[in-house]
């Protein structure tokens, strides 16, 4: 099965999007003359592979490689890098130069920076004397479609970046890919935003529709009418826990990647056991999956326990009757699903496996006892107890992420225990990180009460006895907690966010509600006004995008679905994101590498 | 702007990591740990900074003393693991009194240790 998942049945058909970027990459590709040797950078192969196929690049003449320090190896006369605008990868680049020139190899170099061209790159290359040998192009790509609602913007380390750096470039980038978007869809017309960075991707979409106004006269009725920008910030819990979604637990346990995992290749029922990886797509292209990647694990066991009894009763009737041609056909079609049965039994026991320690169910335990933010001492004992025993770093710093988010961070003398009590065990290179999330204010000094209760409270966040099997609320996704982001667009998509004042007052930064007129002068209000409910003509349901600054969880993009599955709902949700992330890769980008 | 001046300093001796010239490192994180001990609000990092010197000398002598390049640039934990591991517990201990190491931390790294070199008589002594 493809990698590259099928657009076309989704709320909105994303493949216009992927088409022009894919032509753009060939137009680049086709300038160029001749062989040549196509050089991109490992990330980028990644969110590449969810455009093109590798064999259509080959067909226009390129040979792929991926760059790294070492020198070059290939024939090819031309050399087209095609690299993100990073400072060490244009390192990369002129050792590359330098080493074809000492052995005197006559290369022409292209340069294309994705999505665009950076000063600080192009100063490192002119100082290495190399910028007069490349030619320098962008390949505007600002946003892949990971699934047929999806949309990632690819920015791994974006909330590191605003939050500790202070740097805010990929604001810009996020607001750019917002108004290419509107290229294709339509302005849209409301705006909703909470928080720094939303507030300020809100102004900045603005200012680029002042220069450069998508006119309502070409693309028709806007096809997506509210777009709702939140920040991660608000809700540092929910992606800190663990998600229980069949998804989201792929993804905590195997790292779901550009929509596929790699996976020992014994796990997938094969025989030999030299340790092969093996690489399993997963998006909505699979109609299993499809089905069960949104739903509470153990409900995914049941699901597929029943289409596997079904199945074989299926076959034994088979056996034992006469059939006629048409129930033979239905037989056969019914056959066809078998690959696809067998994929996911595998997945599902490997994870039954991983889930049923006593390990993972303690830590499930604690996480569910500190959002309930009743018993702090047997939490810090908890944490305490993880770093003696040198538990993974990561996961410790989860837990205590998790902790100082919900009690507004730690009383003083705790803090500098706790901090103490790891560097002892990690090493005291780990400070450098310790301060990273200081700075983030996601591991801090205690300062005034924690309002953790009270957001608790008010927006109904711990649901008991939640039913996993025919779940009525969103909680079902994390077995009885309901993600504080999932309550804030529940609400700003019901009622609007001004009910709820109070409660975001209490969360940092600040909200922006706002209308926008098709036309830059503003005259002239002639799109279906901000009202609630109102249908596009055709009486498809209107289309709310929802954005994410910082990163979105797979367990977050499962409540969203449910959400648009409700009845009564008169919204299809469709997400964009910074990119995917669990709780392990988000912390990840706060480690300092040393070194 | 000295407390900028203080984190470069205590990155720079890690981006050394490897050298086999441990005293100009000690003397790099030692003046960090008196830049960042000039204000208040860095006591926690001057400490670490000290703690971190002391236990690059303390592992340059275990190293010198056991001829086994494998103390520096662990953490403290890991060097009494490795300390119990090679069956010198004298030194284990001198490590935990150095860096007051607490009580539960000690017998979860006992323990662990002792189990990785399967002296099973020692752990149901202990």
């Amino acid at each position: 099965m493809a990698q590259i998942p099928n657009l076309q049945n989704g709320p909105i058909n994303l493949t216009p999007i992927r088409d022009q970027s894919q032509k753009e990459l060939i137009t680049i590709l086709k300038n160029i003359r001749g062989k040549k040797c196509l050089v991109i950078d490992q990330k980028l192969g990644g969110s590449l592979s969810l455009i093109v196929q590798t064999s259509v690049l080959k067909e226009h003449g390129a040979e792929l490689l991926y760059l790294n320090e070492d020198p070059l190896e290939t024939t090819c006369t031309k050399v087209v890098y095609l690299v993100q605008t990073q400072l060490h990868l244009m390192k990369f680049i002129s050792s590359h130069i330098h080493n074809d020139n000492s052995k005197g190899l006559q290369r022409e170099y292209f340069l294309y920076f994705v999505p665009r061209r950076g000063v600080a790159c192009e100063k490192l290359l002119e100082d290495e004397k190399v910028h007069n040998l490349l030619t320098i192009g962008e390949f505007p790509l600002y946003a892949v479609p990971i699934d047929e609602d999806i949309l990632s913007f690819e920015l791994d380390s974006s909330y590191k970046e605003c939050v500790t750096d202070g740097d805010t470039t990929s604001l810009w980038h996020i607001a750019k890919a917002i108004h290419k978007l509107e290229f294709s869809f339509g302005l849209i017309p409301n705006v909703r935003a909470k928080g720094k960075a939303s507030v300020r991707v809100a102004d900045m979409l603005n200012r680029l529709q002042a220069e450069e106004p998508v006119s309502s006269t070409d693309t028709g009725v806007p096809e997506i009418n509210t777009i709702i920008i939140l920040d991660r910030e608000l809700d540092m819990v929910t992606p800190m826990c663990t998600q229980l979604t069949y998804e989201g637990l792929l993804d905590e346990f195997l790292h779901i990647n550009n929509g596929a995992v790699e996976i020992d290749a014994s796990i997938m029922g094969a025989n030999q056991q030299d340790g092969k990886k093996m690489k399993v797509p997963l998006n909505s292209t699979d109609k299993l999956f499809r089905e069960t990647r949104d739903l509470n694990f153990e409900v995914v066991v049941q699901v597929l326990r029943q289409k596997a009894t079904s199945m074989k009763q299926d076959y034994t009737e088979m056996q034992t009757t006469n059939q006629t041609v048409s129930e033979l056909k239905d037989f056969v079609k019914k056959l066809n699903s078998l690959p696809e049965m067998t994929r996911h039994i595998n997945l599902a026991q490997h994870l039954s496996t991983l889930t049923s320690k006593p390990s993972f169910l303690g830590r499930l335990d604690m996480e569910h006892t500190i959002v309930e933010a009743e018993s702090y001492d047997i939490c810090l004992d908890y944490i305490e107890e993880m770093i003696h025993k040198q538990e993974p770093l990561v996961s410790v710093l989860r837990q205590l992420i998790l902790l100082s988010v919900t009690n507004a961070g730690l009383p003083k003398r705790n803090f500098d225990y706790i901090r103490r009590e790891i560097l002892h065990s990690y090493g005291f290179e780990h400070i450098a990180t310790l301060n990273n999330l200081e700075k983030a204010g996601l591991v801090k000094k205690q300062e005034g009460k924690s309002n953790w209760l009270l957001i608790k409270r008010a927006l109904n966040l711990v649901v008991e006895d939640t039913d996993t099997t025919n779940p009525k609320d969103v909680s079902y996704v994390f077995s009885g907690y309901a993600p504080l982001s999932i309550r804030l667009i529940q609400h700003a998509i019901r009622s609007g966010w001004r009910p709820l004042e109070e409660i975001l007052k209490l969360l940092p930064g600040t909200h922006t509600e706002s209308k926008r007129s098709a036309f830059a002068n503003g005259t002239l209000d002639t799109l279906p006004g901000g009202s609630h409910m109102d249908k596009v003509q055709d009486g498809r349901r209107s289309l709310v995008l929802v954005v994410f600054v910082g990163g979105v969880t797979f367990a977050e993009i499962s409540a969203l679905r449910f959400l648009s599955s409700q009845e009564g709902m008169a919204y299809d949700i469709i997400i964009g994101t910074t990119k995917i992330i669990n709780g392990n890769t988000l912390t990840e980008t706060f480690l300092e590498k040393l070194g | 702007l000295l407390w900028k001046e203080s984190w470069e300093l205590a990155k720079n001796p890690m981006a050394s990591r490897g050298s086999p010239l441990h005293t100009p490192r000690i003397k790099l994180i030692e003046k960090a740990q008196n830049l960042f001990a000039e204000t208040k609000e860095h006591v926690f990092e001057s400490k670490a900074a000290e703690e971190h010197a002391r236990l690059l000398r303390m592992q340059h002598e275990l190293e010198v003393s056991t001829k086994q390049p494998i103390f520096v640039d662990s953490s403290i934990s890991d060097t009494i693991r490795t300390c119990i591991v090679l069956g010198n517990h004298r030194a284990a201990l001198r490590v935990k009194t150095e860096f007051k190491v607490s009580e539960k931390r000690w017998y979860w790294l006992k323990v662990f240790a002792l189990a990785t070199i399967r002296d099973w008589d020692a752990l149901e002594k202990f």
